[in-house]
């Protein structure tokens, strides 16, 4: 049973598959280059995504995504160069680390209130950066890590990237949409309206959160890994903040509450800064006001309330009801659970 | 031991500094409760905006441009903290320490791009407040830093005053103790909040202008600076004026010995922001309060 039904059941899968169609017809379509855009479009979308899920559904703040995504790459790129490991297992390796890194910090940070994670992860990412840039004799620094393309140097074309990178994203988020809806899923909101409710009900609060940020952390690392074998060179740049501010405007505009409409955000906003690209710096400033306006005028981002208009649902008053007949369903939940 | 007594020097003065910017972070967070993700950015702003003062009235003095620059981020500090910040203690928001910490993260973001759009990514240096180097006996120390450093004691000095001995100050702790009492003998509490937020960033921008002779400013000059204060507001316990004086220095002590007696100098620049990390990691581990922190509800 689900308790955040946001559209009707059959219009949300409907839409999903004609999108997934789209998806997989779009190359046809595509010169080269737009080829390009889109699979760089599918892998921030998996990035907003997982991000979501963090926030949106556990409530907590991590600001060093882009960390984990570099994990990811990075021990894949460095592996294949020092000992030439197959980029397929690189990039299970890579994942795994980001895995093992998320396990750490998180059992270190989540003990405590949400703001804690949110600094712990902006300095653990910063400092990344600066080790990534500053042991250039075994990273390349600023020069850039060259990565082995994951189909070989002969392949030219595109398209088995935008096949993969688009196979990615829709397994992960078929994961993450099963993580959310499961009795997880349940804990995580049951958390996040009140941790000490939750808490006192029998939740093992800490082991949610750090559960839920240990997958998302290995999301990002996958992405990190195939986006390295997709675009062959690494520099320290890819976790600089603005890239993470990047990611978040994405999630929040396109709403932080729901994984497909973070995902669609994503690929939208991707598309419009190479739609945009005359205003230069300037676009990013848009997206950055956007960001804010969006955080103080429509909490539920700009995705999730026109996918609502379109099917004349308002979940709304489900959603934000009053705490008690919410703590009801979830007492009715944990139950059945 | 000179060797160590130079290096403890530097730290010092550097620490006092730190000390400087991370108190603004920890005013804001003792009275509004809101971590300010956007901090950095305020330093950033009062580095570019000291330059632009200097280069275009040629002859203003270097400290009235510091002190101008501390006025005029205040200034859109308050007019942020209005229209963002108010509205969360208004109850208008839903999860206000969810959304406290997005808005400033996306301020942040955005005032970096637009840092990038409208100074570009070169370097801007205002000119020194004095040139050349002072000897210490210890050791020398560049002019420009060792004014910083004093001026941050002076302004240290000064804000602890405002907080001890004016009405303002007084309410100030009245609201950061308890909001609800602090409205029942007159203080407004809504009105503290956009004051402790105006005078913080001021006073992170006025670190960052007195710091913009020695490291020019670029859009993400604001990056190191705001996470070296978060591990200070952590270790000094969040919310203590007097843990984020003492934090600051210590941070500054850290750092100089860190990268003075790293096996590899020349990677000890480098990591002299990493050794942060660790005593945050170690705080959180052992001693999650910091030195003065006190539980909060």
């Amino acid at each position: 049973m689900k308790i955040n039904r946001r559209f009707p059941f059959q219009a949300k899968w409907i839409l999903a598959g004609v999108a997934l169609v789209v998806a997989l017809l779009a190359p046809l379509a595509l010169e080269s280059y737009w080829l390009h855009v889109f699979i760089i479009a599918y892998f921030y979308a998996l990035l907003a995504s997982s991000w979501a899920l963090l926030a949106g559904y556990a409530g907590q703040f991590s600001f060093g995504h882009m960390a984990f995504m570099a994990i990811g790459g990075y021990t894949s790129g460095l592996l294949g160069r020092y000992f030439n490991t197959p980029p397929l297992l690189g990039i299970l390796l890579g994942t795994l680390l980001a895995g093992i890194t998320g396990l750490t910090i998180g059992g270190l940070v989540l003990r405590f209130k949400a703001s804690y994670l949110a600094l712990f992860t902006i300095a653990f990412s910063e400092i990344l950066r600066m080790v990534i840039k500053g042991e250039s004799g075994i990273t390349r620094g600023d020069q850039g890590l060259s990565v082995a393309p994951l189909f070989g140097t002969e392949v030219i074309s595109r398209l088995p990237y935008y096949y993969t990178m688009l196979a990615v994203l829709v397994i992960c988020l078929i994961l993450m949409y099963w993580l959310a809806n499961s009795r997880v899923g349940l804990f995580l909101r049951a958390i996040r309206e009140d941790e000490e409710a939750a808490a006192a009900r029998g939740v093992d609060v800490v082991k949610f959160k750090v559960l839920t940020f240990v997958v998302t952390s290995m999301i990002a690392g996958l992405a990190g890994g195939f986006f390295a074998h997709y675009i062959t060179i690494l520099t320290p740049n890819i976790l600089i903040i603005p890239q993470m501010g990047l990611v978040i405007a994405m999630a929040i505009i396109g709403g932080v509450e729901s994984l497909i409409a973070a995902a669609v955000g994503g690929v939208i906003i991707q598309i419009s800064l190479e739609w945009l690209r005359q205003f230069e710096a300037w676009r990013l400033v848009i997206f950055g006001a956007l960001l804010i306006l969006t955080l103080r005028f429509a909490r539920d981002g700009l995705v999730t309330p026109l996918l609502q208009r379109i099917f004349g649902t308002a979940p709304k008053a489900e959603l934000r009801t009053d705490v008690s007949s919410n703590a009801a369903k979830e007492e009715v939940n944990l139950d059945e659970a | 031991m000179q060797y160590f007594m130079a290096l403890a020097t530097t730290g010092l003065i550097m620490g006092i500094i730190y000390a400087l910017m991370a108190l603004g972070l920890t005013l804001i967070f003792s009275i509004l409760n809101v971590i300010n993700f956007a901090h950095g950015e305020f330093y950033m702003l009062g580095g570019y905006f000291s330059y632009f003062l200097l280069t275009w009235f040629t002859g203003l003095n270097p400290f009235i441009a510091v002190l101008v620059s501390g006025l005029m981020v205040a200034l859109i500090g308050l007019i942020f903290e209005y229209f963002f910040l108010r509205p969360m203690h208004l109850g208008r928001i839903e999860r206000p320490p969810e959304y406290a910490v997005l808005i400033t993260f996306g301020l942040s973001f955005f005032l970096q791009n637009l840092a990038l759009a409208v100074f570009g990514p070169y370097p801007h240096r205002p000119p020194s407040f004095f040139s050349g180097a002072v000897d210490l006996g210890i050791t020398r120390v560049s002019a420009d830093r060792l004014t910083a450093s004093v001026l941050s004691l002076v302004l240290m000095a000064l804000l602890l005053l405002l907080i001890n001995k004016t009405w303002i100050g007084k309410a100030l702790q009245a609201v950061s103790q308890n909001k609800d009492a602090a409205a029942v003998v007159g203080i407004n509490p809504l009105r503290m909040n956009t004051i402790a937020f105006a005078l913080g960033v001021g006073l992170a921008s006025i670190a960052g202008a007195l710091l913009a002779p020695s490291f020019s400013i670029v859009p993400d000059v604001g990056a190191v600076p705001s996470i070296r204060s978060y591990v200070i507001i952590v270790l000094g316990g969040m919310g203590s004026l007097p843990g984020s004086i003492l934090g600051g220095i210590l941070i500054g002590l850290v750092e100089s010995f860190g990268a003075g007696y790293f096996p590899d100098p020349s990677r000890g620049l480098t990591y002299k922001t990493a050794f942060g990390l660790v005593i945050f990691a170690l705080v959180l581990l052992f001693k999650p309060t910091g030195f003065f922190g006190r539980r909060r509800s």
